[in-house]
């Protein structure tokens, strides 16, 4: 009796409030259905996408700079702000089957695989939008969309879980390290107001030195949660027929150098070459821009970020976009 | 720890829930049925009515100045209906909980709201918590058998400390105040016979109906008080009220909020004798198994996807 009444009240609701729901709660499905009116490429991103210096005399987001290096493609913007690879899965499954889509180009920005980014304060909300996206009957996801089932942290829990997982976020350097995972290193930056190489700089820089450590000291493997959010990706382009793209995005790795030392280099850069190594074998093209954009090309300066200037973008585009000539030749 | 009953209420007797944890408790079919009737009206209330109207509330009072005076009188309103809706709703999800598991708490509110006078009103709100006031507060001072302006101050004291109770804000000692006041100008008021002459059947309700609105208008007003972040809020949203009168709606009421609303106040006067889940086990099977298939509906479809905490939690 009750599981009759629960499929009927699931059938009324997919026919009355559903589309609404999904409409008011869930843009990510908005960005799924860009893919359309002939869009071959679809090009999946964040802030890096679209974030512009106001000295720029060329505005164009990434994608479009790639759509326009590749004339007889079709791009399609699928970026939106905070995304990562958990959120491109779900807006790629949901890209309908129909669809002309071949390839698929996924950002994949360094930072967000420490727990400052998976645990961030803008993860309740993406978390939020994951939930009408779901594979479920539609009143189902209405009821944990009422029941607020996805993370609700406030700061303090933020910073709590952040410095928890920090501790399990470990890290090993070919060589005697005195700091295990990012909450050591960044304590030691802190408290001794000191950088790598003994210099005693300001406090702003003494935070950024810390900034960096905090996004960048880990090492990947595949317990990481995005690394198994890219595997998902991979399979699912397989499934579909589609040229998986790992667009890895440049760090600002002049000031890293200068602020944290080669060792964080030395980390990033095998993170970034396990992601080389994982998924080239697998048949995923994966464009390696880690180093391609320069100090003053980064717009921000108070922050690690991947927002460029217009040098910066083009830059990516022209990788992605010669990676891809490449393979298709 | 007894996990339906809060700190937040509803404020029992050791008396009533000691000898309750000490008896052995069985499972009951009509406990249980009983329960979850109000777990899930409980659910309606909090998540249906009070989130719903909940969310035009905090946009009015977090900027009175961008609404027009009838928006912010439609706030007012709104928030009387939002904070019944939500304490009245977590007390009764607190009820259903123990009830399914065997305990019986006191009931927190008897339709406040109809209400002929504000002593009414505090007989029938939070009644755990101003009982608890009148018994070891208002007693001990002397209650009502001491002279008449000792009388007003004890008054004064209890509803002022009840006041406090609810947050260390000089709004909530006002709001508090202002009752003490009220409950002194009822008593004063008392022997000034104005409406004797009113007869019949007809003139005593329409009498009630007046008394009912006066008293709901006194209570929404000073909810306002209540609901004030500051002193510095509380004569924005006034200024706003009595200046922005010309200005155009900048309110867009969902149908949902006013059809919460309306089923709100419906339920409230269908219950008024009876606890929901008593009136709900008297219906006809069909009547029952559609108010379950409706209430069902309206907690995961019509309810607030916005974070809007209980509001009796911060206190």
């Amino acid at each position: 009796m009750v599981l009759l009444l629960l499929v009927a009240l699931d059938v009324v609701y997919y026919f009355t409030l559903y589309t609404k729901d999904i409409e008011e709660n869930c843009t990510l499905m908005e960005i799924s259905q860009r893919a359309k009116d002939g869009v071959d490429v679809v090009y999946l991103g964040e802030s890096s996408n679209h974030t512009y210096s106001d000295a720029d005399t060329d505005k164009r987001f990434i994608c479009q700079m790639i759509d326009d290096l590749l004339p007889e493609h079709c791009v399609g913007n699928l970026a939106k702000d905070a995304c990562h690879a958990g959120i491109y899965y779900d807006i790629l499954r949901n890209i309908s089957p129909d669809s002309d889509v071949k390839t698929a180009i996924v950002t994949v920005n360094m930072r967000s695989f420490t727990a400052e980014w998976i645990y961030s304060n803008l993860e309740p909300a993406l978390r939020k939008e994951q939930i009408m996206m779901k594979k479920a009957p539609a009143l189902y996801k209405r009821m944990l969309l009422a029941f607020k089932a996805y993370p609700n942290w406030t700061d303090e829990e933020v910073s709590a879980i952040i410095r928890k997982n920090f501790a399990k976020q470990t890290f090993t350097l070919p060589h005697p390290f005195p700091y295990h995972n990012a909450n050591e290193w960044d304590r030691a930056i802190g408290e001794s107001n000191t950088l790598y190489n003994g210099k005693q700089p300001s406090m702003d820089t003494i935070a950024m030195a810390c900034h960096y450590v905090k996004e960048f000291a880990c090492t990947f493997d595949d317990k990481n949660p995005r690394i198994k959010d890219l595997d998902k990706i991979v399979r699912l382009c397989h499934e579909r027929g589609w040229q998986p793209v790992f667009n890895i995005l440049a760090e600002n790795v002049d000031q890293m150098d200068s602020l944290c030392g080669p060792d964080l280099i030395w980390l990033l850069e095998r993170n970034a070459q396990y992601v080389v190594d994982r998924y080239e074998p697998q048949g995923v093209i994966v464009v390696n821009n880690l180093r391609e954009v320069r100090d003053p090309d980064f717009r921000d300066r108070d922050f690690p970020t991947e927002h460029y200037t217009q040098t910066g973008r083009l830059a990516i585009a022209k990788n992605v976009s010669e990676a891809l000539k490449q393979r298709s030749h | 720890m007894f996990y339906p009953q809060l700190v937040t209420g509803p404020i029992e007797r050791p008396q009533n829930l000691l000898r309750q944890l000490h008896e052995r408790k069985e499972l009951n079919y009509d406990n249980i049925a009983n329960g979850l009737r109000l777990i899930l009206f409980g659910l309606f209330l909090k998540m249906v009515v009070a989130d719903n109207l909940g969310m035009y509330v905090d946009k009015i009072y977090e900027s009175p100045f961008d609404y027009s005076s009838g928006d912010i009188l439609l706030g007012m309103l709104f928030y009387s209906f939002q904070i019944y809706g939500d304490f009245f709703g977590y007390s009764t999800i607190a009820l259903g909980c123990a009830l399914t598991m065997g305990f019986t708490l006191i009931d927190n509110f008897k339709t406040p709201y109809l209400s002929g006078s504000v002593q009414e009103f505090w007989r029938r709100w939070h009644i755990s918590l101003s009982s608890w006031f009148r018994d070891y507060l208002y007693i001990p001072l002397g209650g009502n058998r001491v002279s008449i302006p000792r009388w007003a101050l004890n008054t004064l004291i209890v509803f002022t400390v009840c006041g406090i109770w609810h947050g260390a804000n000089w709004t909530f000692m006002i709001w508090g105040f202002a009752y003490g006041v009220l409950l002194i100008l009822e008593r004063g008021l008392r022997n000034i016979h104005l409406f004797d002459k009113i007869e019949g059947k007809t003139g005593r309700i329409f009498l009630n109906i007046c008394n009912v609105a006066k008293t709901f208008v006194i209570v929404t007003l000073l909810w306002s008080v209540f609901r004030a972040t500051s002193f510095a809020n509380l004569h924005d949203l006034f200024t706003a009220l009595f200046h922005n009168g010309t200005h155009a709606s900048q309110l867009h009421i969902a149908p949902i909020a006013w059809i919460a609303l309306v089923l709100f106040v419906l339920a409230d006067i269908v219950i008024r004798e009876s606890r929901f889940d008593v009136w709900c086990g008297k219906q006809k099977t069909a009547v029952r198994w559609c108010l379950y298939a409706f209430l069902i509906f309206a907690v995961i479809a019509l309810s607030s996807v916005e974070q809007i905490p209980f509001i009796y939690f911060q206190f």
